[in-house]
């Protein structure tokens, strides 16, 4: 089965960057599936921590991860009910399509 | 729900901003796009799991507002697209990925593949998704 090509015009980069501005934040992110929308702000920001149950979703996003954001974006396999990092360490959180 | 935004809530600084961003059921539009335009060939059917998904969102961060662990800073909607080269490969799409959220009825397949069939070389098939972003702050 062919995957879709899902928001080629890039409406979703777009109003995320217009709402949030991500330069030297920490982020988190949950439910980050394959990285996708992790990769349209991580460039800006500080560091990422980008969590997801699903580790076949994070092994593609690790192979896929661009080499300029090693350093600063990380994927791990957490859900969060039980966010394992402690209080006020993020500027911003993203629910990315998953509540 | 709750507990993961009170999750959320421990892990963000004083000030934090939180982004809900997800798509909305709304019978989705069914559309053939070309470089000359777009023209609808009907809509989705949204399934039961979807709509109580999506209440139940809805009503967890009700409940995150009313223990003012956040307050409502921004929303807006905007249109998320997903695109195939073929009516047969949303179909197969649709079938494998969608079939809790979404049905597309046989009249709108029809439709659909007819309106591709004439329409310019370049023509592809899209869903145009209702997206929802909210931009929450902590108190």
């Amino acid at each position: 089965m062919g995957k879709p090509q899902k928001d080629p015009e890039g409406f979703e980069r777009k109003i995320l960057h217009q709402l949030v501005d991500f330069t030297n934040a920490h982020v988190l992110e949950v439910g980050c599936g394959e990285g996708r929308l992790t990769f349209k702000y991580a460039a800006s920001a500080k560091q990422v921590i980008a969590f997801d149950p699903d580790h076949d979703s994070l092994r593609i996003a690790r192979t896929d991860l661009p080499y300029d954001l090693q350093k600063h974006v990380h994927f791990a396999g957490a859900s969060a009910k039980d966010i394992p990092f402690s209080k006020e360490t993020f500027d911003i959180a993203i629910l990315a399509w998953s509540l | 729900m709750v507990h993961a935004l009170d999750e959320i809530r421990r892990t963000l600084k004083p000030k934090g901003v939180l982004i809900d961003l997800r798509p909305v059921e709304e019978n989705w539009s069914v559309e053939v796009s070309s470089s000359v335009g777009y023209q609808a060939a009907g809509r989705l059917n949204d399934m039961p799991i979807g709509l109580a998904d999506d209440e139940a969102a809805f009503e967890a961060l009700r409940e995150a507002e009313s223990r003012r662990w956040f307050v409502k800073e921004k929303e807006e909607e905007f249109a998320f697209f997903y695109y195939w080269d073929t009516p047969s490969e949303m179909k197969e799409f649709m079938e494998d990925e969608w079939e809790d959220f979404e049905k597309l009825e046989e009249s709108v397949y029809q439709k659909t593949k007819s309106i591709w069939a004439s329409a310019n070389a370049d023509a592809q098939v899209r869903v145009r998704v209702k997206m929802l972003i909210t931009l929450w702050k902590e108190l």
